[in-house]
């Protein structure tokens, strides 16, 4: 009977991103500034276990019901998963001060209610749970205090600085790096090249000076692209 | 950031700026009202938004990520031992410093 698994071998999925990557070469500016080629998935499946050994192992020590023990078990667990976690959250705020605040928080409350993490078996569906059950919590948090002051309501704020889960946002590190990669590969030379200026740490009117246009041009331009790279991007987004 | 009423674009630009700079305050302390509302109201600025942090993610999180995880396992350790001792002090033996609650004082106070 079909168990509903399907299993690839190692070298066939190597055999097609090469062949992908062939056809559709990823923009020098990836390779060099954004970390190069992204990981391959050893297997594609409907119930796929991309966790390494050591973060199981540390997940397991978390929980467990006596508190002391788990929290012998935190360290290994940071070590296992502050990459990632830091790389997340950076998304959200864009400061590392901020970020490190936040994440003390996130794995203080993964110490005490570490409920949600039992069922994790995938380093996508960990960071997943994390998100929705602990760091949205606390990015929730960290503008709130400024609420008072702004025209905004609680809940743009919230929508702001700690969305729903969006496509992309369900979407590994290695495999955003790789659609965006290829997002760009298809974009027009000016509106790949706004991009990837803005990506090197630019200024907009340096952008314009660059591009010899105007700053207006080029936040319209870069609106419109970022709307067609979200286009385009979604459509390399994996199903669940 | 000094135009008062920016059109989505430019709102867009700014928010990505702010994202990518770290100053994310500022650009929050800069809305207007109409500003806000503009937000608010426009589906694509919301698309758009969650572009630009996957942007900022894949662009810039490598900053963050150079800390040492050992020294912030510490860090992370010292505030669990904190929650450990908050939680191991009893409610009770908290309440012994002298502060009571409103409605305990209210209660023991004489009607006039």
């Amino acid at each position: 009977m079909f168990s509903g698994k399907i299993y690839v071998t190692y070298s066939e999925v190597n055999a097609f991103y090469t062949r992908a990557e062939a056809s559709l070469p990823l923009p020098g500016f990836i390779r060099r500034n954004i970390g190069g080629e992204p990981e391959r998935p050893r297997k594609v499946g409907s119930n796929r276990r991309f966790m390494n050994r050591r973060l199981r192992n540390a997940l397991k020590g978390l929980t467990a019901p006596d508190d002391d023990r788990r929290r012998r078990a935190m360290e290994p667990f940071v070590r296992e998963t502050f990459q990632i976690f830091i790389r997340y959250l950076y998304r959200y705020l864009g400061n590392e001060v901020e970020c490190e605040d936040v994440l003390e928080d996130v794995y203080a409350d993964i110490w005490e209610n570490p409920d949600r993490l039992q069922e994790v078996d995938s380093e996508r569906q960990l960071l997943r749970t994390v998100y929705l059950y602990y760091m949205r919590k606390r990015l929730r948090e960290v503008y709130r205090r400024m609420n008072r002051h702004l025209y905004l309501s609680q809940n743009d704020l919230t929508n702001l600085t700690a969305p729903e889960l969006g496509t992309l946002d369900t979407m590994s590190q290695s495999e955003l790096k790789h659609a965006l990669g290829r997002a760009l590969g298809r974009l027009k030379a000016r509106e790949r090249r706004t991009i990837e200026l803005w990506l090197e740490g630019m200024s907009v009117r340096a952008i314009a000076n660059e591009l010899k246009t105007t700053v207006g041009a080029v936040k319209m331009l870069k609106f419109r692209t970022i709307l067609k790279l979200k286009e385009m991007m979604s459509e390399y987004c994996p199903e669940e | 950031m000094a135009d008062t009423n920016r059109k989505i674009q430019e709102l867009l630009s700014d928010y990505a700026g702010s994202l990518r700079d770290g100053c994310l305050p500022v650009f929050l302390q800069s809305l207007t009202r109409q500003e806000g509302k503009t937000m608010t109201c426009s589906d694509e600025f919301w698309e758009a938004a969650e572009v630009v942090r996957v942007l900022n993610g894949v662009g810039f999180a490598d900053k963050a990520a150079i800390a040492d995880a050992g020294l912030f396992a510490s860090r992370v350790d010292a505030n669990v031992a904190s929650r450990l001792k908050k939680a191991k002090s009893s409610p009770r033996a908290r309440r012994t410093n002298g502060t009571r609650s409103m409605t305990k004082t209210q209660k023991t106070e004489k009607p006039i």
